[in-house]
């Protein structure tokens, strides 16, 4: 297989996920008129389920795939551990809280802006790289898991006391707390984009020194790079990236392991081949795994973070259970 | 062969071992640790004034001497039914529960030699939810919750195990594996509240994280018998289990079936859990903290199960009359109590220290 083909691959499946996701769902409509919809034709109604309803869908599910599986594999090169991972290491489950807070203290899930996510992403953030500096932690990366795991569990704690003082406020963070990219609208889409493109541009200026950082960090230094100012500046676009994405779907676990893992394995170790495979690769997995929340169980849904979890703890087992614990 | 008699053997009435008391009867002897007796006679003495505390004190305060002639059957009505009736369970709930879980912990993180090693962290308790939780909201068998959270319970150990490959209950890759069932089990959960209605899924609520209002008294019953059963198989395991802390070759060379004590452990430990579960739901910190007090508090190099299970009963009552108090009239769940207090100090434990247990 030449690498072309192995780098169109993904792009090929994400356009069969985004297909299978415009056409399938839980109502009642056969996919014959939503494909004839999805040309200009058909019926009104058609129309209708497929621009307003399933299109912002994909568009949120897409986009949410796309910041997690980035943020995974920046995360994943920054520490040098191939299991850190937004969702293990707690970033989300900060997001998450700040969210539920802001809820609590009156914000609506419709009027949130996603800064309250992105500020509880970056306080997760600082936490992660906080341990990752200690003496030990660093070298061991299932010790930073369990770490992650243990905020994880904390600031579930919390959330569930937060929902217990409020009962408004927990009808709101139940359904948004397990994590689904249902019934989202295009306002929420576009109040993503800024941040989305300011990590762009700060992954386009920050990639080629952390690609050294990879090699060490003496190296880094000696061709001319500042670690320190590296750090700073990914950590500021995981906590982007992931705010934004928690801001749309609620917190999602195994995504930004499953991504930069699949992303590896088809590119190798480099981190700038590797996130160009994040693009199409994240945003196939949340659309696909999407399209089958809505089919499992028609009519009614499953949340999308039962089916990303059920997908992620088998990679989760796959990479721990590799002979040697591949070191990045 | 020649026998030296020149000297000979110590009287034995004269033989002194520091620290503790030797009892003799016939051929049988005891050796008794002076400091673990101290120790448990203080924890007990603790654990009965929180137990007062909690039947005393609630939405409605009764004072001590009203309590106390209640216990005794005597008493106005009102007292009484709120002391014997709602109170009381409860307090023996938070008692055998705790006790239980800290006992399974301090067994299993004994064995697998790894102070990270409890059921909560590996993913039996998710597990054993997960299973629970399909017998309450009906999918599934319709066997009792208690039955169905120890089969949960046993799956999951034995999926790690399967998952962990031949590097037994040592190591990491053991306790990575408990966390990714876990994480399923969890999903699992879910799927099962999201798919039925409402009312089914308030009821299950109290599973998913761990409250002793939602007790049943057959489960509780049965978990005071496993616990009685579980603790004595524990003094019987305490020897080999010490034995098993040496090299595995210095072990399998003094007679031990290590094989067999490891898996009666276990077991033990999956009993405890899974019985702990269908009462009170997943508070499984219980099970990694009150170990480590224990052993702090004792002679080191001692298994402290008694300790254990004294301060796991403790801590439960203590966190389920902290939930009942700190936000009255509303009631927090013991499981987000514990996990409140627990996860600061679990979390120096992973960053500060090495998790071995051998210190």
């Amino acid at each position: 297989m030449t690498t072309r083909v192995r780098y169109l691959i993904p792009w090929g499946l994400l356009l069969l996920a985004a297909l299978a996701s415009l056409l399938f769902g839980a109502g009642s409509l056969p996919w014959q008129e939503a494909a004839s919809a999805l040309v200009g034709q058909g019926h009104e109604d058609a129309r209708f389920v497929l621009l307003e309803l399933r299109l912002p869908r994909l568009a949120v599910g897409a986009t949410v795939g796309l910041a997690l599986g980035v943020a995974g594999a920046l995360l994943q090169a920054l520490t040098r551990n191939p299991l850190a991972e937004p969702g293990l290491l707690g970033v989300s489950a900060g997001s998450a809280f700040a969210v539920s807070l802001a809820i609590l203290f009156g914000a609506s899930t419709a009027t949130l802006t996603t800064l309250v996510a992105q500020a509880g992403a970056l306080a997760g953030c600082a936490l992660v790289l906080a341990a990752t500096r200690l003496q030990g932690t660093g070298q061991d990366p299932v010790r930073l898991v369990l770490a992650g795991a243990t905020v994880t569990g904390l600031l579930l704690s919390l959330t569930s006391l937060l929902m217990l003082i409020d009962q408004r406020a927990a009808d709101e963070i139940r359904f948004w707390i397990t994590g689904s990219v249902a019934g989202r609208q295009w306002h929420q889409w576009w109040a993503t984009l800024p941040s989305l493109a300011l990590a762009t541009v700060v992954i386009l200026t920050v990639i080629r020194p952390l690609a050294s950082l990879a090699l060490g960090e003496r190296v880094a230094m000696g061709l001319g790079h500042r670690p320190g100012l590296i750090r700073l500046l990914v950590i500021l676009v995981v906590a982007l990236l992931v705010g934004a994405a928690t801001a749309l779907a609620g917190p999602l676990v195994f995504v930004g392991l499953v991504v930069p893992f699949a992303a590896r394995a088809l590119a190798g170790a480099d981190i700038r081949r590797t996130l160009w495979l994040c693009l199409p690769i994240g945003p196939a997995l949340v659309v696909f795994a999407d399209t089958l929340s809505r089919l499992l169980v028609a009519p009614s849904e499953l949340p999308l973070g039962v089916i990303t979890a059920l997908v992620g703890a088998p990679v989760l087992m796959v990479i721990v259970r590799a002979r040697r614990m591949p070191t990045l | 062969m020649t026998v030296s008699t020149t000297s000979p053997p110590p009287a034995r009435s004269n033989t002194r071992i520091t620290g503790h008391w030797w009892l003799r009867a016939g051929r049988w002897s005891l050796l008794i640790n002076r400091r673990a007796v101290a120790l448990n006679l203080v924890l007990l003495l603790v654990l009965a004034a929180v137990s007062l505390a909690s039947l005393a004190l609630g939405s409605l305060s009764i004072p001590l001497p009203e309590v106390i002639r209640a216990l005794r059957g005597e008493g106005s009505p009102v007292t009484a039914l709120v002391v014997t009736e709602l109170r009381l369970p409860r307090l023996l709930a938070g008692w055998v529960t705790g006790a239980a879980f800290a006992l399974a912990g301090v067994v299993m993180q004994t064995l697998a030699r790894n102070r990270l090693a409890t059921p909560g962290i590996i993913g039996i308790d998710n597990a054993a939810t997960a299973f629970a939780v399909a017998s309450v909201v009906g999918t599934g068998v319709s066997l009792a919750p208690p039955a169905m959270a120890l089969t949960g319970a046993a799956c999951a150990t034995a999926l790690a195990f399967g998952l962990a490959g031949a590097t037994g209950t040592r190591g990491y890759r053991f306790i990575i594996s408990g966390v990714a069932i876990g994480a399923v089990s969890g999903a699992i959960t879910q799927v099962m509240l999201s798919a039925v209605p409402l009312d089914a899924a308030n009821a299950a609520y109290p599973w998913t994280v761990g409250s002793l209002n939602a007790r049943s008294p057959d489960a509780l019953r049965l978990l005071a018998v496993g616990l009685g059963i579980g603790y004595l198989l524990a003094l019987g395991l305490r020897r080999p289990m010490a034995i098993l802390q040496l090299p595995e070759p210095v072990s399998t060379a003094l007679g031990t079936r290590t094989g067999q004590v490891r898996l009666a452990g276990l077991a033990l430990s999956v009993l405890l859990t899974g019985l702990a579960v269908a009462v009170a739901g997943p508070v499984g910190l219980v099970a990694l903290i009150a170990p480590e007090l224990a052993r702090l508090a004792s002679h080191p190099g001692r298994l402290p199960l008694t300790a254990s299970a004294l301060l796991g009963a403790l801590l439960m009552t203590v966190s389920d009359l902290a939930g009942r108090l700190l936000l009255s009239p509303l009631e927090i769940p013991v499981g987000i109590i514990t996990a409140l207090a627990g996860s600061p100090y679990l979390l120096w434990l992973l960053l500060r220290q090495s998790p071995d247990i051998n210190r």
